[in-house]
């Protein structure tokens, strides 16, 4: 019964956190003052009277002369009606370029997510119930570095070694240059390099039966996902391992024990049960992370999702685009965590029941 | 052997960073079977470090130099002594987690089912993400699968007409257990015997309800895949592998033997005063109550009919209602059971309630053992003595405390470990360890005060 | 007024304390590498030529190409004895035979000073706001806390971009985009040691004693609080110098701004590292590394000396 109460806060603590992410990005877009925020809406290469024309338009539309909380509402009716500005990039306005571009980053966190936590499980436990033998030692030291790695570290080696110096794996874009033109060519495939339905190339490929297509966007979605999941490994593997220990530690793994319960599953069962639950609590503070360097990692490897497309934002000055990242992240993030703590509190019994 | 459990000699010491704790020096003790022996002792003195040695749970830094625990003619601490003679006496952590986790393998066999230990801390000594039915039933499942198989069995073969003849047998009969053993052999209904019993022994129901629920136990109808994976536990006596390997089949299996291991549990549970035992059994530990809890931990502790069940400060961490409610309980359970107990306690009232024999420990030896009234009215060592004058009682006789601390158990003084608080040592007692000595036929103590002339 | 007994005790905890952290070996090679970057740092202000530094300010000395015509498009080399980590080339048309040790060196120096000057100041101004809203309670709390909420709501190195272009793409704007970023963390610690000793009796007790609210903070609540915040601190030091590097990376930084910074560094050899020459991202990358490390060991082993369970 309690969960639902639990969730029920957890949904109402949402609305001011959104409401506050406006309030920042809409500060933000202000910041510079009025001409700076009408770059958002106006094509770089407009010139002379059209250009005054739209300024013109603007400034009623925002009302730009009125105060600034007037300005704050028609600034949020903006948004919620789905016009955030134009990318100064590509002409295009920026929610069309982010339901272009989010899919594959979507596809690239959630991969990296489901990875780590197949990977670290397992060797979390073995590492705390095997303790101070040589896995543990070398589980420990492994992850001691990976986490002292700065993101784009981890990912720049691999990208050397895997694509550069051993040309195993292709290392650059979603695609193999050399197969845009064939694509082109295809009905799901459009003139800006977009793919449909869900913009991500693998998926596509795959849903309209093209094996060989999809294979070559399979191997480049490699490195970049092997990436993030390094970097992620390390912090979830080091959380699980000492929460692991003090479980074990604990009272009630000692009455299992004396119940006669098997090692194996007291190890296995009674205490990773308990060791998960700290461990979901600090994947939610590294998704902030996660997200972080999945700008990185589609920087280096030239991935064309929504990382990448920010920071060639910022390189080029596309304010549209780089503010708008800050608010759809936000979003993303706000409901990712919303969905974690509700997953915690449905894995916690002490929280969903009384 | 009329002895459940003998400690011969047990020595135990904790390699930490500050020094070597040796935590037990030579215990002796023998318990009798069915009987219920109260350890007491001020804390540290190694009472609960004793209870852990028997049931192999001591923490990784632990060694056993010398001593033997003798339980149904072996010696289950074979293993690290053999390990420690032949390491010579120098501690190496993994070595010796690995030679712990060899006898904590050996020892599968025997914890839970045949001793069994209930911890000092119920509020702790439940696994906070299980249900608290779950943690009882795995008790079984664990040990005894078939014994849940052959109850589901017989409750499918038993036929509504053979019930009312059942009735008619418990209502004649003095002695109930042995009038329904019969009957199941008869009838070739064996499993039936505990459900029967456990509905008609309860105290608190109306008897046309016991009737009621007596008679519902028979005619189970089961789907037959579950017939088939029963029948073949039954007769093989446990799951055989093809059974628990198998990913799906796994999940079945556990879950019709949990299912049953439920249905025992809440036997056991209303055995135990708990009201509303269904509903408990779904309840997660922090529902409960610490006396409720405490209960349960309990429950996990007799399911499986132990020969010897320890109880390590049963009421410390308990209010004082609780604490009445928890004796209550352990006296009626070794009415019922035919287990032998070990209480483990610092409250020597506590001790007196429910003990049949007391030892006193000191330090990490026994310093005396006595029948509890013999102890009481007469105690012979001089920290027994000073001990029992020190319980505040109703009278208000001035409470008098023990002068000193207890030793540090790094550095043991020679001889006799009391000496140096001890009114009435003697040079001996500086020197040389005292031995167990009989006096006035069933009381030991082991003081040089007490040497015959 | 201690007694001298006291005092000795608590000497005695120090030693303690040392001797438990210098049993860990991993903890005192951490400890090590940490003053070796600190006394780079240290070197590199104040006497640079005593390692052989020059112009420690800029990538490229002034007027490079003009008195080094030979080094003009000069292809970087690869780790030798004349070059321990090889050398680098910068810019378009690039000018190469720039030492990347050197270049690390003078790195250190601006990493450390700026991370440095984060993580303090953010804490400084986070812990002040956490500890004072927790204290105080009520709406003020809460309102706070939402505020955490949301600069917790975007993926920092996002919003750190984002306050980049408002503030402008320079180090000073990289460091005080880094403080908004950082701030709330400690807003948050703050506070939860704040609430913690706030329930402790002894509060209730100096407020039955009558002392003004100011006071009770001060005497208080500060000394528990301030020492488990440095400790916080220093394990944030390392960290930070990996996000400030990170954003260096991409690209925060103009291309045309010569700061060595570590991440800097890196970006330059972004586009070289490809072409073979791979220690000039690998460096300075791995001196991040050396250093995170090293203030990882270092926090691991502070925290066996805090963590009471010292068995064996």
């Amino acid at each position: 019964m309690k969960l639902w109460v639990y969730v029920l806060r957890r949904l109402i603590l949402l609305v001011p956190t959104l409401i506050g992410l406006t309030l920042l990005v809409f500060a933000l877009e202000h910041a510079g003052g009025p001409s700076v925020f009408l770059a958002l809406y106006i094509n770089p290469h407009l010139t002379g009277s059209a250009r005054q024309q739209l300024v013109d338009r603007l400034t009623a539309r925002f009302h730009l002369n009125d105060p600034i909380y007037v300005q704050y509402f028609y600034w949020l009716g903006a948004i919620l009606q789905g016009d955030w500005g134009t990318s100064a990039q590509n002409g295009q306005a920026v929610t069309t370029n982010f339901v272009w571009f989010m899919p594959n980053t979507i596809m690239l966190t959630v991969v990296a997510s489901l990875l780590t936590w197949v990977i670290s499980i397992p060797i979390g436990v073995y590492s705390a119930t095997r303790r101070d033998s040589v896995l543990d030692q070398g589980v420990r030291v492994a992850t001691f570095t990976l986490y002292s790695m700065p993101i784009f570290l981890i990912g720049f080696a691999l990208f050397l070694t895997f694509g550069t110096s051993w040309h195993l794996l292709p290392a650059q874009g979603n695609i193999d240059d050399n197969l845009l033109p064939t694509l082109s060519s295809k009905s799901w495939f459009d003139s800006n390099a977009v793919s449909y339905p869900t913009h991500i190339y693998l998926i596509d490929a795959l849903l309209h039966g093209d094996v060989p297509i999809a294979w070559n966007a399979f191997l480049h979605v490699i490195l970049p996902a092997v990436s993030l999941t390094l970097a992620l490994l390390a912090g979830i593997i080091r959380i699980l391992r000492v929460s692991m220990l003090e479980v074990l530690d604990q009272d009630y793994i000692r009455l299992a024990r004396a119940k006669g319960v098997p090692e194996r599953t007291v190890n296995n069962f009674h205490a990773k049960k308990n060791a998960l639950l700290p461990t979901v609590t600090t994947f939610g503070y590294l998704v902030s992370g996660l997200f972080g360097g999945a700008v990185v990692i589609e920087e280096i490897f030239g991935f064309k999702g929504i990382g990448w497309w920010t920071t060639e934002a910022f390189l080029n000055s596309d304010i549209a685009v780089v503010m708008g990242s800050t608010l759809v992240f936000g979003i993303v993030l706000v409901l990712t965590t919303l969905v974690l703590d509700i997953l915690y509190g449905f894995l916690d019994p002490r929280i969903r029941y009384e | 052997m009329a002895d459940a459990l003998v400690i011969r000699d047990l020595h135990v010491q904790f390699h930490t960073r500050r020094g070597v704790y040796k935590a037990l020096n030579g215990v002796n003790l023998r318990l009798r079977r069915g009987e219920v022996l109260g350890i007491a002792g001020e804390s540290g003195c190694g009472k609960t470090t004793m209870g852990l040695a028997v049931m192999a749970l001591l923490p990784r830094n632990a060694s056993f130099p010398q001593g033997q625990i003798i339980f149904d003619n072996k010696d289950l601490m074979n293993l690290p002594r053999e390990y420690w003679e032949r390491v010579g006496g120098r501690f190496n952590p993994k070595q010796n987690e690995r030679i712990l986790r060899r006898v904590s393998k050996a020892m599968g066999r025997i914890r839970g089912v045949r001793i069994s230990m209930v911890f000092q801390e119920p509020m702790t000594s439940l696994n906070p993400v299980l249900s608290v039915g779950f943690q009882i039933a795995e008790a079984i499942y664990v040990h005894d699968p078939a014994l849940l198989a052959r109850r589901v069995l017989a409750r499918t073969r038993a036929t509504p007409s053979q019930m009312p003849e059942l009735l008619a047998i418990l209502g004649a009969t003095r002695d109930d257990e042995a009038a329904v053993k019969e009957f199941a052999a008869k009838h070739d209904l064996l499993g039936i015997e505990d459900q029967v019993l456990s509905i008609w022994r309860r105290d608190d129901v109306h008897i046309s309800r016991k009737e009621k629920a007596i008679r519902s136990l028979a005619g189970q109808q089961i789907r037959s895949l579950e017939r088939n994976i029963i029948e073949t536990v039954t007769r093989t006596g446990s799951i055989p592998p093809k059974f628990s390997r198998v990913p799906v089949l796994s999940r079945v299996v556990r879950r019709v033997f949990l299912k049953e291991g439920y249905r025992k549990a809440r036997e056991l549970l209303t055995s135990l005063g708990i009201p509303h035992a269904e509903r408990v059994l779904k309840m997660y530990p922090h529902e409960l109550s610490g006396g409720m809890r405490q209960r349960v931990v309990i429950a996990i502790a007799l399911v499986n009919n132990p020969e010897v069940i320890i109880m390590d400060e049963p009421t410390s961490a308990v209010d004082v209602t609780v604490q009445a409610q928890i004796l209550e309980l352990v006296k009626r359970i070794r009415t019922s059971v035919s287990a032998a107990f070990i209480v483990i306690s610092h409250d020597l009232a506590v001790l007196a309630e429910v003990s049949d024999r007391i030892a006193i420990m000191y330090a990490g030896r026994i310093v005396e053992v006595a029948p509890t009234d013999k102890i009481l009215r007469n105690p012979l060592h001089p920290y027994t003595q000073l001990l029992i004058s020190a319980i505040p009682t109703l009278e208000g006789k001035p409470v008098e405390g023990i002068k000193g601390e207890v030793p540090d158990m790094r550095a043991l003084p020679a001889g006799c470990a009391f000496h140096p608080r001890c009114p009435f040592a003697f040079e001996k007692c500086h020197e040389i360890i005292p031995i167990d000595l009989t006096h006035d036929r069933d009381q030991l103590v082991a003081c040089w005060l007490y040497e015959a002339k | 007024m201690e007694t001298i007994k006291e005092e000795k005790g608590r000497f005695d905890e120090w030693k303690l304390s040392a001797r438990v952290f210098f049993a860990n070996r991993t903890a005192v090679a951490g400890l090590v590498i940490f003053l070796l970057f600190v006394g780079d740092a240290i070197i590199v202000e104040v006497a640079p030529g005593l390692v052989g530094v020059q112009y420690p300010e800029s990538v490229v000395p002034p007027l490079f190409s003009l008195t080094h015509p030979e080094c003009v498009n000069q292809a970087p080399e690869p780790p030798s004895l004349a070059h321990p980590f090889g050398t680098t080339q910068y810019g378009v048309p690039g000018e190469g035979c720039l030492d990347v040790l050197q270049l690390v060196m003078k790195a250190i120096r601006i990493d450390l000073a700026i991370s440095l000057f984060i993580v303090l100041v953010g804490a400084a101004i986070g812990t002040v706001i956490g500890v004072v809203s927790a204290y105080i309670g009520g709406l003020l709390d809460e309102g706070m806390m939402r505020v955490t909420d949301v600069f917790f709501s975007v993926p920092f190195l996002i919003l750190a971009l984002a306050l980049g272009f408002v503030l402008g793409r320079t180090v000073l704007n990289m460091a005080y985009a880094l403080i908004i970023i950082w701030w709330p963390l400690y807003a948050r610690y703050g506070r939860s040691l704040t609430l913690s000793t706030k329930e402790a009796t002894y509060v209730e007790a100096a407020k039955a004693a009558g002392s003004g609210r100011l006071k009770i903070m001060f005497k208080h609540i500060f000394p528990n609080v301030v020492p488990p915040v440095l400790v916080q601190i220093s394990l944030d030091v390392g960290t930070v110098v990996g996000i400030f590097a990170t954003l260096a990376f991409i690209g925060f930084l103009p291309s045309n701004a010569l700061v060595p910074e570590l991440g800097a560094l890196a970006n330059i050899g972004l586009n070289l590292a490809p072409l073979g020459y791979w220690w000039t991202v690998i460096v300075p990358g791995g001196a991040i590394t050396m250093f995170s490390l090293a203030v990882n060991l270092m926090g691991d082993g502070l925290r066996d000396v805090i963590d009471p369970r010292r068995r064996s």
